[in-house]
């Protein structure tokens, strides 16, 4: 059951029905004690509905273009690349792909025999070079050192660049 | 100046590609979502960075609009969800509504610091010093109802709650915001209400 200021609410509101609008509205008229909350209530409603808005800082609008600028500027490298680009190119190599297996497969002759040539044949001999006075050389040690030195200079960057930045 | 296009005519000029029109959208709606923001907050700081992230997001996914409600509900909508993940990244308890130890201190630093007397005889400065002291959901209903010119099934779209759960919240709202009104001014609440 409704009290007398929730009645007296939805009135003010205009969100009861019709006739129990109706009803508040003689009750009002007739009874002191609802006129006389009725009346603070309205002054209540009139207090609030003047309440004014805060400002925000002068210079937020610009602070919030900003934000969408930098975020319109990491959108279209995201998206800069077309997908019906990557699908065509995808579409290409798969193409080529296939076309290299089937032509193979119509060229190769199926009715080579047990006996052939192929099961024959040996490897070359080769000869290969002593390593290990190559491996023990000083230009060996100083592009091994050169290689050290560029695999840290590149992860150093790499690991730099994962640094997590400031999320909107 | 404020441009005289329509909410959904500057929606479509910023899907243009027409950044100024989401220039002029911020401008004729931040005044409303900094309110509501510190609604939550209760510090201009972190209001200001609710704000913003609420128009930046609006901006991501100003193409998801539909149009179905008011660009105005739709962006209270995102306020409402940024400011909780917000209160909720703080560690600020705002889920209970009964719960009013939380506010207590602030009640009572209010009580005894205040120094400006001529800004405390306006009547305006007691019913905001009254919001803000209630809690964020209480706040935030009175300030869409009553600044935000948002009739109670707008509220309940935004705020993903039904219009009559919203009905009761507004009544109880109502009733916790006279109450504070009432210990505010103490004897000159006569004169207000």
């Amino acid at each position: 059951m409704n009290t007398i200021e929730e009645n007296l609410w939805n009135y003010i509101d205009g969100t009861c029905p019709p006739e129990e609008q109706e009803a508040i509205s003689r009750l009002i008229e007739g009874d002191e004690v609802y006129r006389t909350r009725y009346h603070k209530l309205l002054a209540l409603n009139e207090e609030f509905t003047n309440l004014e808005l805060d400002e925000p800082p002068m210079a937020f609008t610009y602070n919030v273009m900003e934000a969408v600028r930098a975020e319109a500027a990491i959108v279209p490298l995201k998206s800069a690349i077309n997908k019906n680009v990557i699908r065509g190119l995808v579409g290409f190599f798969v193409l080529m792909i296939m076309s290299l297996v089937i032509y193979a497969m119509f060229t190769v002759n199926w009715s080579a025999g047990g006996n052939s040539e192929l099961y024959n044949y040996k490897l070359p001999q080769i000869q290969m070079p002593a390593i290990k006075g190559a491996l023990i050389s000083n230009a060996f040690k100083a592009f091994m050192f050169f290689d050290i030195v560029l695999v840290l200079f590149l992860g150093d960057s790499y690991l730099r660049r994962q640094r997590p930045v400031k999320q909107f | 100046m404020q441009s005289k296009l329509t909410d959904i005519e500057l929606i479509e000029q910023t899907l243009s590609g027409n950044q100024s029109a989401y220039a002029d959208l911020v401008k004729r709606h931040q005044r409303f979502i900094f309110t509501l923001a510190l609604r939550f907050a209760k510090n201009r700081e972190d209001a200001e960075e609710i704000a913003q992230d609420c128009f930046i997001k609006a901006y991501k996914s100003l193409a998801s609009f539909q149009g179905g409600s008011k660009f105005s509900t739709w962006l209270y909508s995102i306020v409402y969800t940024t400011a909780m993940t917000f209160l909720r990244k703080k560690r600020v308890d705002t889920s209970s509504i009964d719960d009013e130890n939380v506010y207590l201190q602030l009640e009572n630093q209010h009580d005894g610091m205040d120094n400006n007397y001529a800004e405390k005889r306006s009547r305006t400065y007691y019913v905001n010093q009254a919001i803000s002291q209630l809690l964020p959901d209480d706040a935030t209903i009175i300030t869409l109802f009553y600044n935000g010119e948002q009739s109670l099934e707008e509220i309940a779209d935004a705020l993903g709650m039904e219009a009559n759960t919203v009905k009761v919240k507004l009544f109880r709202a109502r009733q916790r915001l006279k109450e504070k009104l009432e210990r505010l001014l103490k004897n000159e609440v006569k004169e207000l209400i």
